[in-house]
């Protein structure tokens, strides 16, 4: 909305456009006596009063009945009022002056007799007289003026502050029709609509793209705004619009989507354009998108977008509801298939890695680098406390750190018998086994063979390791052998606890968000029975809600329902319950209104854990939009404080099954989690724009402030879920804070955060501070194995990977990898039932959201070609007048680069044109047809 | 506290840590905590905490996106504020008599009288270095109610009367020399009090007014708003004057000084005390500093033995730095006034530092009559009194000279008791002022 200006401030912009004849001739009159004609006061100079009793005369005339004066007085008076020039700071001469007469103009025009032409002249210049006189109690006069007038003359001739004007009142008039009940297609709606679009068609001419794209907005028929659109402003309306999004009321905000994508589809932006289609989550626009492009370099490009944001590729066939994932591979030509597979993943990632010398693996010591922990620490055998726990700190800090480079020297590059996973018991050895897969990620071929042999072992643990393994190896990428269902399916049904495990996790990891309807087949009935364990229940509906992310899969949906409702309230009550609750929630992630109806449903259901589902769902269904009724609701859950008064009546219903202590344990957790869902929830729904994700941070003092325990267990988490892979040093002080609170779940939660924002950002002020709290907690194995892990995650990739869930400009979010982050957050909400109980491989749910931070330039054959482009800050130039840099800061470097979660880059050459609209991941560059090698003048 | 060892014990040495024993840990004996990290010793950051701070709105120009993020921040406010009225409700954080209870055990520790000193070092978290007026300095240490975050090297303390132990920090340490210069009452002389000079005032409103209060306007030209102005003429042109109804129109604070203000007897006191200015100007930003009579200590450097000259300079090359240095001032609008421009030191005037430099010529026939006006309005007249003779006369009368001349007429009228100021008079109070005027200098003696 055009701001309402004080109606003093005049901008002198008098338009090139009103060289008419009879204005000329008025020019030169003025123009003699126009450098000084500014007296003030009282005492006017010879030049004003002229002008004064000029208009005097000219109100005179049309006093009078001849009609035959009308048109010319009327001239004059348009001449001198659009001629008249002024400061900023004062009003134009001739308007003061007409001040007087103003009533009695008004008046003259309700009995006006002249041609309808000439009425036509004095409305619009009784229009722009309003402008200043009219008072709030008048009415929009400006406005009605205007609409009286039948011939107006455009509104851009008088001048910019009158369009600005005109819009105001336009926008304060229409809304307040609306509110009435005016139907938008009654003629007087159309008739403001129309004005509208006029006005905005003016604004975009003349570098006022904000004020066109509010003015439309006001007026509802934002849609118009396509046809006004050229290729000169497409790009500041584009983003203007963009970052609006997340800020606009429900309705608004697709229908600004859904203009911006339309607008950058008739200027051939396909990046862009498939980018706002696939944040709107419709398949057919990405399809549309995605098949519109002739050039096969730039459905090659789109294909790269669609591959890093992971959207199901049956979305790309003509019915998606029927068409399986093969068919459409089958109907695209093959190099656009390994684009879309992600095949290449591995083997650019490696590249990368060998361009940035960080191919060597990582040993323990790299990481920690003990010699720097404070001597305290040291003075303890930091082995002695708890071996095995070290060992399994080790096992994950070993994977993260070599992740995806296959050549780690605990797992992968040992034979077979020396290897890592013998040092550990047990539950171990399957973490020790599943990070095998993280440490081969991407690498399907040679990642297959190394987990094989592990297949065959005799130990239990290590066998559900490598089905897990398995799994977490075809994170994110497809492969036509499609080996993880063909190895997994028939370990579902094998009586080992553990195994079942491994394989139902694991094709959860291999086909995240593919929406496969085999792989339902054989997931959905373990949800539905129900003499199994509610673990592996849990487990499967979890899965199923990894692979069918975000889908609003109803038969998942109705038979998950199905089963909290019948399932034996024990049961329900079982820690593991949560994760079934989740995998329920994940169908809707980033769905909105879409998950209205399981609320609902959920509601009926009398069980504790209907209202942990009932938040879940809530709070994925709105993940990133920023709602900001979503975070009152979210705090409204936070405000009761739940004693153990209030406990001791529940439970009895509850029948005693095992120890009745440990049931009426087990029950008083459950009973408050729902709030520590609800804190995640503020930062799950706040973190996908920058002024809700500050302000949550204001949020969360206070949450911390007055929380119960497991409301302040629960902030450190959102707080890293907010700014993942983002190490900002207001918020490192604040987790530095928490990390040495009394309460040690939310010391170790902060120091698991801490790991979380400065994952794969070899951070150094960070790395110190954990080596402080290795030393630190140097007798807490808990808080020690949670501070290796932050190490691990903090060097994950050895700086190569991040877990930022936003890619593509921070505009797009990853499904999958909110998923993964979110159940990684949820089992560390009772830490000590999973993470650091026996299930520490729930860790490995923070794989789907790794993804390599490269920014890597490919020719047109898709080979790497080296280039030089600048990396710095991104800055946010939306709204900024003429063509502000994009980074600031910023460095050369020759490509492949990094870059940070809040970096951008730009090419720093001329020589080739991206392909892509955001350089970022892979990109294709094209030669510039234009350029010339300056390097031939020397 | 006096405990040396800061920081890195761990909390409770028991090592069976087993998952469900924390809760049976409680009942222990408090554990001795380790202090939090703390941030002390380091140059202050300037603003609220980050924990507290609110975002930044971007962009600047109005448009519904601002608007838009400013709702935006409010609704996270009225959230907040609706979470914390019902903690307050639910669960009463502290009572009231046991908040005043601590407070008097905090006042019976520091003790009375209490010593003031300034801190010179910091060593760790509970001990530093501190100095007293009589001269030695004590390695003393920080009680623990002593908010650290205030701390930082040279803040005045309060020191225990025995121990000399830090038990708190003096705030707002400005310069009272700087306070005196705010201007408290606004001067009653406003824009409609300023004969002529159109074009002046339209200059300063555009380069300081409106940078203040319309910044976005200049955000969508894609310009900065200039940071200073310079005005200049002979005297009595009403430099002052327009200083003054800038500084009776504007809402912002206004702080006054005289170039020889700055002028100090001891070394270094000069460039501190501009400092200080500059930082209290960007304290209670937005402000305008009006800098009376600049070639007090602006003028051209040149080679100087004298400790006095070279003083000045250094002081001129801290106003350098303020206006135009490695910091940046926010809203900080600068306006200077000086009759002598041409003696000032180039560095001083140059654009970035000065933006706008602007001229008050000697008043034409018009404005002359303007001025007569203003000055006579309140007067009264005698008939045979035409102003316009006054003014037709080919004088060089500044706007100061005009008033000096009604000012004499007046005093002519009252000498002979009459009620009226008459034509006679006028005439001879010009030739009278002029007569002064021109006394300096005897016509062709020098020539």
């Amino acid at each position: 909305m055009p701001i309402q200006e004080e109606a003093t401030v005049v901008v002198p912009s008098e338009d090139p456009v009103k060289s008419k004849k009879e204005e000329e001739k008025e020019k030169e009159k003025l123009a003699d006596g126009k450098d000084d004609n500014k007296g003030e006061g009282e005492e006017l100079s010879e030049e004003d009063l002229q002008l004064r009793n000029e208009l005097e005369m000219l109100v005179e005339r049309l006093r009078e009945p001849d009609h035959s004066l009308y048109k010319p007085a009327l001239e004059t008076m348009r001449g001198l009022i659009r001629t008249s020039t002024s400061s900023m700071t004062s009003v134009p001469k001739p308007l003061k002056f007409l001040r007087p007469y103003y009533p009695e103009l008004q008046e003259l025009y309700e009995k006006f007799a002249g041609s309808v032409e000439d009425k036509g002249l004095f409305a619009d210049i009784l229009s722009v007289l309003s402008m200043t006189y009219s008072t709030p109690l008048a009415g929009h006069t400006t406005l009605t003026y205007r609409l009286d007038s039948p011939h107006p003359s455009p509104p851009g001739d008088w001048g910019h502050e009158y369009v600005l004007h005109l819009a105001s009142e336009l926008g304060a008039e229409y809304s307040a029709r609306a509110d009435k009940g005016d139907s938008p297609s009654s003629p007087e709606m159309q008739k403001l609509s129309e004005l509208a679009e006029e006005c905005a068609k003016w604004f975009l001419g003349h570098n006022a793209e904000a004020d066109a794209v509010d003015l439309l907005a006001e007026c509802e028929c934002i849609g118009k705004l396509a046809d006004l659109v050229d290729t000169v402003n497409y790009a500041r309306v584009g983003r203007y619009m963009v970052s609006c999004v997340s800020l606009l009321i429900p309705p608004d905000d697709i229908a600004f989507l859904r203009t911006a994508h339309d607008i950058y589809l008739r200027q051939s932006r396909l990046p862009e354009a498939i980018a706002l289609a696939i944040r709107l989550n419709d398949p057919t626009l990405i399809r549309a998108d995605f098949n519109t492009p002739a050039n096969p370099h730039m459905r090659q490009q789109l294909a790269f977008i669609i591959a890093r944001s992971q959207i199901p590729l049956v979305w790309l066939a003509e019915n998606p509801e029927e068409a399986a994932t093969d068919d459409v591979l089958t109907s695209l030509p093959e190099d656009l298939v390994s684009c879309l597979s992600n095949i290449n993943l591995s083997t650019h990632f490696k590249a990368f890695g060998k361009e940035l010398g960080v191919t060597d693996p990582r040993s323990l010591e790299d990481i920690y680098k003990s010699h720097l922990e404070p001597s305290s620490a040291r003075s303890v055998p930091a082995q002695g406390v708890d071996s095995a726990r070290q060992n399994l700190a080790g096992t994950f800090v070993n994977a993260f750190v070599n992740v995806g480079f296959g050549n780690d020297k605990m797992i992968a590059e040992v034979e077979e018998g020396q290897s890592w996973i013998y040092k550990n018991k047990d539950h171990g050895m399957m973490s020790a086994a599943a990070s095998l897969g993280v440490s081969m990620l991407w690498d399907t071929e040679v990642g297959l063979g190394q987990i094989d042999k592990y297949t065959y072992s005799e130990e239990e643990y290590i066998k559900a390791g490598a089905f897990m393994a398995m799994g977490i190896l075809h994170t994110s990428v497809r492969t036509e052998i499609d080996a993880p269902i063909a190895l997994l399916t028939e370990q579902i049904e094998n009586k080992s606890v553990p195994l079942r495990t491994g394989a139902i996790v694991g094709l959860g990891f291999a086909y995240a968000s593919t929406h496969r309807s085999d792989v339902l087949a054989i997931l959905l009935p373990l949800v539905a029975e129900e003499t199994l364990t509610m673990s592996l229940a849990a487990l499967a509906a979890l899965s199923l809600g990894f692979v069918f992310v975000g889908s609003c899969n109803g038969e998942i949906a109705g038979t998950i329902l199905q089963t909290m409702m019948e399932r034996e309230p024990t049961q329900l009550t079982d820690k593991w319950s949560r994760f079934m609750a989740l995998g329920l929630a994940l169908l809707y992630l980033g769905r909105q209104e879409a998950a209205d109806a399981t609320i609902e449903t959920l509601r009926a259901i009398e069980h504790p854990l209907a209202k942990q589902a009932q938040i879940l769902v809530d709070i994925c269904a709105y993940a990133g939009t920023s709602n900001v009724l979503k975070v009152q609701q979210m705090l409204h859950y936070c405000t009761d404080h739940i004693t153990k008064e209030d406990k001791k009546d529940e439970p009895a219903e509850a029948p005693a099954e095992g120890s009745a202590g440990q049931a009426n344990e087990e029950k008083k957790d459950d009973d408050d989690t729902f709030q520590a869902f609800a804190v995640l929830g503020i930062g799950l729904v706040a973190m996908g724009e920058d002024v809700g994700a500050e302000m949550s941070l204001r949020t969360f003092n206070h949450l911390m402030h007055y929380g119960e325990p497991i409301i302040r267990r629960a902030v450190p988490l959102a707080l890293g879920l907010l700014s993942t892979s983002n190490p900002q040093l207001p918020l490192l002080d604040i987790l530095s804070k928490y990390s040495h609170d009394s309460d040690l779940d939310v010391a170790a939660n902060s120091i698991f955060a801490m790991g979380l924002i400065g994952a794969g950002t070899n951070n150094a002020r960070l790395a110190q501070m954990l080596r402080q709290l290795a030393g630190y907690y140097g007798k807490e194995p808990d808080c020690l194995f949670v501070t290796r892990v932050a190490q691990g995650l903090v060097n994950a990739g050895k700086g190569t990977v991040t877990l930022n869930p936003f890619f593509q400009d921070r505009g797009m979010m990853s499904l999958p990898a909110v998923a993964g982050i979110l159940t990684t957050l949820i089992a560390f909400i009772d830490a000590k039932s999973f993470i650091l109980d026996k299930s520490h491989w729930m860790l490995y749910y923070l794989i789907p959201a790794m993804y390599p931070r490269f920014l890597i330039t490919l020719d047109e054959e898709l080979k790497p070609l080296p280039i030089t482009v600048r990396v710095g800050q991104a800055v946010d130039v939306v709204g900024q007048a003429g063509k502000p840099r994009t980074i600031s800061g910023f460095q050369t470097y020759q490509t492949p680069v990094r870059l940070a979660t809040t970096e951008r880059a730009e090419l720093a050459t001329e020589e080739y044109i991206p392909f892509a609209s955001v350089l970022e991941g892979l990109v294709i560059l094209e030669k510039n047809p234009g350029w010339e090698d300056e390097k031939m003048d020397i | 506290m006096g405990n040396a060892a800061s920081g890195l014990n761990p909390p409770g040495g028991n090592k069976d840590g087993q998952n469900k024993d924390s809760k049976d840990k409680k009942p222990q004996p408090k554990k001795w905590e380790p202090p939090l990290p703390t941030r002390v010793g380091k140059k202050k950051k300037r603003g609220p905490d980050a924990a507290t701070k609110l975002p930044a709105v971007y962009p600047t120009t109005r448009c519904r996106l601002k608007l838009l993020k400013m709702e935006r921040i409010k609704d996270y406010l009225l959230l907040e504020e609706e979470f914390v009225q019902n903690q307050e409700r639910l669960k009463p954080s502290v009572t009231e008599d046991k908040n005043e209870e601590e407070r008097t055990r905090v006042d019976d520790l520091r003790g009375s009288p209490m010593g003031v000193g300034s801190l010179e070092e910091i060593i760790d978290d509970d001990h530093a270095i501190i100095s007293t007026a009589s001269g030695p300095e004590y390695y003393v240490s920080i009680m623990s109610f002593v908010d650290k975050d205030l701390l930082e090297p040279g803040c005045t303390v309060l020191l225990h009367h025995k121990t000399s132990a830090v038990i708190g920090v003096l705030q707002d340490d400005t310069d009272p020399m700087v306070n005196v210069m705010k201007l408290d009452k606004a001067p009653t002389e406003s824009y409609a009090d300023v004969g002529g000079l159109d074009s002046q005032i339209q200059e300063i409103k555009e380069s300081v007014e409106l940078p203040l209060t319309h910044p976005e306007l200049y955000e969508e030209m894609g310009i900065k708003p200039p940071k200073g102005v310079i005005l200049y003429g002979v005297p009595g042109t009403g430099k002052t004057l327009l200083a003054k109804a800038v500084a009776n129109q504007t809402s912002a604070t206004f702080l006054r000084v005289v170039g020889s203000e700055l002028i100090q007897k001891y070394l270094g006191d000069g460039p501190k005390l501009v400092r200080e200015l500059f930082r209290v100007a960007e304290e209670h930003a937005p402000s305008i500093v009006f800098i009376d009579e600049i070639d007090a200590i602006g003028t051209k450097r040149y080679d100087s033995t004298s400790g006095g000259e070279r003083e000045i300079q250094r002081t001129m090359l801290e106003l350098l730095n303020q206006l135009d240095g490695f910091d940046t001032r926010g809203d900080v609008k600068v306006i200077m006034a000086t009759n002598r421009i041409e003696s000032l030191d180039p560095a001083l005037i140059r654009p970035g530092r000065i933006d706008r430099k602007i001229e008050f010529p000697l008043p034409d026939l018009k404005t002359k009559l303007r001025i007569f006006k203003l000055h006579t309005s309140r007067m009264s007249l005698s008939e045979d009194v035409d102003l316009e003779e006054f003014v037709t006369a080919k004088d060089d009368l500044s706007g100061a000279d005009i008033k000096a001349v009604c000012t004499e007429a007046g005093l002519l009228a009252l000498r002979e008791r009459r009620m009226r100021v008459t034509k006679q008079d006028f005439t001879s109070a010009r030739e009278k002022v002029l007569f002064r005027k021109n006394e300096g200098t005897p016509e062709g003696l020098y020539l």
